[in-house]
């Protein structure tokens, strides 16, 4: 009994282009967004790519869902963080500042 | 001309963010908030030294923007790339990737990250420390 589930089946055809791995998204999050959570779509980005290519067209779907997903994160916090450090450094400006 | 607004916004938006960190200096303290990951722990994540990596290179200083991080540096071309085909891409109508990249080139990015991680934060890495 074999399972054996040729390439192209599960309504993608190898023609079809692979989903997206967010790779851009993965790199601006590791070298500008402070926080390294960039790096983890870096390995959800090498996951669609490798997955597409073995045939798991499933499973390369789900990595690309989590690379947009972990590059989000590592975005949003890092906006936090900037507006969470723009309010300590207004509160400590206004304590220190003498009349 | 629609279908190339996307990528001419964020053309504009490199350049407005390249403009303002060269007149707004990193170099001064207190200008931009600190690394939280070096605020943390005290070692460099791989993205320090970032923002005074695109000053020098905005003035022109290439050695100081090597010396600072050259993940920065390694990485603008990468991105200028990847610019380049969406906008190619874009402008003839056509989807961005046809077919998927070699896996093993994303899994050797991975590796260089990491490996440039850990050892800009050991002593003898210390020339790729920010």
């Amino acid at each position: 009994m074999s399972y054996y589930t040729p390439p192209g089946a599960g309504g993608y055809p190898q023609s079809s282009p692979p989903p997206p791995n967010n790779l851009v998204w993965a790199i601006l999050t590791t070298i500008f967004c402070c926080l390294p959570a960039g790096i983890v779509s870096i390995v959800f980005a090498a996951q669609v790519n490798s997955k597409w290519q073995q045939g798991d067209y499933q499973g390369a779907q789900n990595a690309s869902k989590n690379a947009k997903t972990w590059a989000i994160v590592s975005a949003v916090a890092g906006v936090l963080f900037g507006i969470v450090y723009g309010i300590i450094m207004l509160v400590a400006a206004s304590e220190t500042s003498t009349y | 001309m629609r279908r190339l607004a996307a990528p001419g916004g964020v053309l504009a938006l490199a350049a407005a963010v390249v403009a303002f960190v060269a007149v707004v200096d990193p170099n001064a303290e207190g200008t931009y908030p600190s690394c939280p990951f070096l605020a943390l722990t005290g070692h460099q994540c791989p993205g320090c030294g970032a923002l005074r990596t695109l000053h020098a290179l905005a003035h022109g200083r290439v050695g100081t923007a090597l010396a600072l991080n050259v993940l920065v540096v390694a990485m603008l071309p990468l991105l200028a790339f990847f610019w380049a085909r969406w906008t190619a891409a874009r402008a003839r109508g056509r989807p961005v990737r046809t077919r998927a990249g070699d896996p093993r080139l994303i899994w050797a990015l991975f590796a260089g990250v990491v490996v440039f991680w850990v050892v800009r934060n050991l002593p003898f890495g210390a020339f790729l420390a920010a």
